[in-house]
């Protein structure tokens, strides 16, 4: 098994000089950084020679103290090995430039152009740097940069004035004052790329093609997101996909929050995996303060993240049926109904039905009240039994294999080189889970098996997911034999500002491999935390996906992704 | 074999019709059971109150303001300032109930708080605080709080009996520069709701 160290020790050799500096945190973690001319090189060489074949996503980080910016990519493996190698780039403030890997690792480019649109850097050799997440009237604020000075007040429609463009649409601009010029606080230069509608526009080649929107509201979807597709007849051409309706900005928000603040925004990135979320951000703040969790906590922390994962797993599938069967709520119901259930025991614990806010740093906020044990022994039976009665139900229903067997499926290699996470990756056949790979808390004691399918497609989604509440509600049963008594926090005290450091914690989230980049500067606010969500990496791959199906069948595709925009866009 | 299978899927519905089934859909007429642990609508115990304001600086919307409240104990609470919470933006995190360090902010049960106006659901102390003195226990605690606060000067008159005149300007600089503190994290908590505003 290849080893951190080693990593270090085979890129020093191939190309001396590159690393300017380097960490070997663990056996998982390397920390190195690259000279920036040599990336390319330095990457290229560690997918060929390393099995480093899973780009597992980039962060921008602003040190204004330094006048440098940082690119860091987020380097893994699809099981070959577990480092995970955190490679960072160096460009000066004024005019920040480095290389793209767009050419390498297909899914970096929309990590790219996320650092491009809020960072500003620029990324030579990108195919096509436009603006992921911000609005066109945001681009050139460079909004996540340390100096950025805060939003323009257009809370008020008095300041707008009407425009007619040469199209005859009516637009509505609202002109800076001179006070917000001064300020600095509206955008004066934009750069200059082509909208959203212009490239669409591009592509319509004859009269019998035409858009089709589904989206930004649209049954189909479970949060805005806006699907453009490109039609001939019933067949989709190809497709456009928007995203940022419901960008919150949460990263920036948690840098102006203190560190226990943070942990209620980490709930509102995805609400039905909040308890996935909190204990991603918890972890890696544990791991810079060096923090010890006591074995109930973790146990605690195991049995609500599988609840959690359970009660995802219910709902999305849930939501799924209703988008493919097109008869109302009558499939969501039979899951909501078992759903309740789950939430009332997650409830009963953490007081809350969905944002948590229950995982805190070293420990968790409340024990497991008196009768959870008892009232877990019965549900969990029925759950089980409700659950294979469901993939009977699904495996011999003849409508729904016709609608969903080999729609929308990906080759194992496919998934892999296109970044896919959870159980798109799974259904394809790759054995990929966090709680393998990077396990946290208690999962190496406990005995659980990687649910994977075999054809990748959307039956195959659905089959995968209802198979892993098998194995959760498995992971839950040992738990609760096993969870001894204790000390539910940790008696270290735990300090308003964390020493400077920046750790990388991965956790499996309901819907696939989570990471929280969080760097500390020492003081009481997180210097910046990143996200790397696991839906993100797999709504990339829905556009290629949707090439050359039928329009009916892009509903099933989209939906068996189990997708939230919410925490996609964050 | 198509048909045999239908008719297996029809099977499932009628079994499910025959269950019970408990969902919050019998809302209005029936309340849920809420358990032990739940974060609903915060209650206060206005009579152990130290008015700290720990509460106020850990929330992460700033939705809590102190504000003044006529019922609590005057002996631990001397500025009578009490948490008033604007439930529209909190998102019952319960971090302000963990930073309380004497527990008298706990969340409770009741989740009901819809109004017709935006004003309706900031709530202040004399909605929240489910243990309070009444007015005629208040004039006793505050006479008490006199009586101990003239003992004590008594005490240290006898005491300071030699160097009553020095004594004297001392504790009148001290109150000085203690009305000073107070005026300043006065100032404090009122500007920082602006800036979680404008944030």
């Amino acid at each position: 098994m290849t080893i951190a160290s080693e990593v270090l020790s085979s890129i020093q050799s191939a190309f001396p000089g590159a690393v300017l500096d380097s960490r070997v945190e663990s056996d998982r973690r390397l920390w190195a950084t690259i000279d920036s001319n040599k990336i390319l090189d330095v990457c290229k060489h560690l997918s060929s020679k390393h099995n480093f074949d899973h780009y597992s996503g980039s962060a921008g980080v602003d040190w204004i103290a330094r006048k440098e910016m940082e690119v860091v990519e987020i380097m893994a493996s699809h099981g070959a090995h577990q480092v995970v190698a955190m490679l960072k780039i160096k460009t000066p403030r004024e005019n920040p430039s480095v290389k793209s890997l767009t050419g390498l690792y297909w899914n970096a480019n929309w990590y790219e152009r996320e650092i491009w649109e809020m960072f500003g850097i620029n990324f030579e050799g990108h195919p096509e740097l436009y603006p992921l997440l911000l609005s066109d009237e945001l681009m050139g604020a460079w909004p996540w940069r340390k100096d950025y000075k805060g939003y323009p007040d257009l809370t008020t429609g008095e300041r707008a004035v009407e425009i007619t463009t040469p199209d005859g649409y009516t637009q509505y601009r609202i002109p800076p004052t001179p006070a917000e010029v001064e300020a600095g606080t509206v955008v004066l230069e934009r750069p200059k790329y082509p909208s959203f509608r212009e490239r669409e526009e591009l592509e319509i080649k004859s009269d019998s093609e035409m858009i089709m929107h589904l989206g930004p509201q649209h049954a189909m979807v479970p949060g805005p997101f806006l699907l453009d597709i490109l039609v001939e007849g019933e067949r989709v051409k190809k497709a456009f996909l928007d995203v940022g309706y419901i960008h919150k900005g949460i990263e920036k928000i948690m840098e102006n929050r203190t560190w226990l603040q943070g942990i209620t925004y980490t709930d509102r990135m995805c609400y039905v995996a909040s308890l996935s979320n909190n204990e991603c951000y918890c972890g890696a703040v544990e791991k810079i303060l060096g923090l010890e969790v006591p074995q109930r906590a973790q146990y605690i922390r195991v049995i609500l993240e599988e609840l959690s994962r359970i009660q995802s797993h219910l709902i999305g599938t849930g939501e799924f049926l209703t988008l493919v069967a097109g008869v109302g709520y009558a499939p969501w119901q039979y899951m909501i109904m078992d759903r309740e259930k789950i939430i009332s025991l997650i409830e009963s614990v953490t007081g809350a039905r969905l944002t948590h806010t229950f995982v805190r740093f070293g420990g968790v906020r409340n024990d497991l009240p008196e009768g959870f044990a008892e009232q877990c022994k019965k549900v969990l039976p029925y759950m089980k039994s409700r659950t294979e009665e469901f993939i009977e139900l699904f495996a011999q229903d003849p409508i729904y294999s016709l609608r969903m067997e080999n729609i929308g499926s990906i080759p194992a290699e496919t998934a892999k080189r296109m970044g896919c996470a959870g159980r798109v990756l799974r259904a394809a056949g790759v054995a990929y889970d966090m709680r393998k790979e990077d396990p946290i808390l208690v999962y190496p004691e406990l005995d659980f098996k990687v649910v994977t399918g075999t054809r990748g497609d959307s039956a195959d989604r659905i089959d995968v997911t209802l198979r892993e509440i098998l194995e959760s509600i498995h992971i839950i049963e040992q738990c609760l034999d096993r969870i001894p008594s204790g000390p539910i926090k940790t008696e270290a005290k735990i300090p308003k500002k964390v020493p400077a450091g920046e750790a990388y914690y991965r956790v499996e989230d309901p819907r696939g491999e989570m990471g929280m980049y969080v760097i500390s500067d020492g003081g009481d606010k997180p210097y910046r935390v990143k996200v790397r969500g696991p839906f993100y990496a797999t709504f990339q791959t829905l556009t290629p996906l949707l090439e050359g199906v039928y329009i009916a069948d892009a509903v099933a595709i989209a939906g068996s992704m189990d997708g939230c925009p919410s925490e996609a866009d964050r | 074999m198509l048909k045999i299978k239908l008719l297996k899927n029809f099977s499932w519905p009628l079994k499910i019709a025959t269950q019970e089934i408990e969902i919050t859909r019998l809302y209005p007429e029936k309340m849920m059971e809420l358990p032990a642990a739940e974060r609903g609508i915060h209650e206060l115990d206005a009579t152990t109150c130290i008015g700290c304001s720990s509460c106020a600086r850990v929330c992460p919307n700033n939705c809590i303001e102190m504000v003044h409240f006529k019922f609590g104990s005057p002996l631990k609470n001397k500025k009578m300032q009490f948490p008033q919470i604007d439930f529209g933006r909190c998102m019952f995190c319960g971090l302000c109930v963990d930073e309380c360090p004497v527990e008298c902010l706990k969340m409770g049960k009741k989740v009901i708080m819809a109004g017709w106006e935006r004003k309706d659901i900031i709530k202040g102390p004399e909605f929240l605080a489910t243990k309070r003195f009444s007015a005629k226990e208040v004039t006793d605690l505050e006479a008490e709080g006199k009586r101990i606060a003239a003992e004590k000067a008594a005490a240290k008159k006898a005491a300071d009996a030699k160097k009553a005149a020095e004594a004297k300007n001392a504790s009148k600089e001290g109150a000085a520069d203690a009305n000073g503190a107070a005026k300043k994290k006065a100032a404090a908590t009122e500007a920082k709701p602006k800036e979680g505003g404008a944030a």
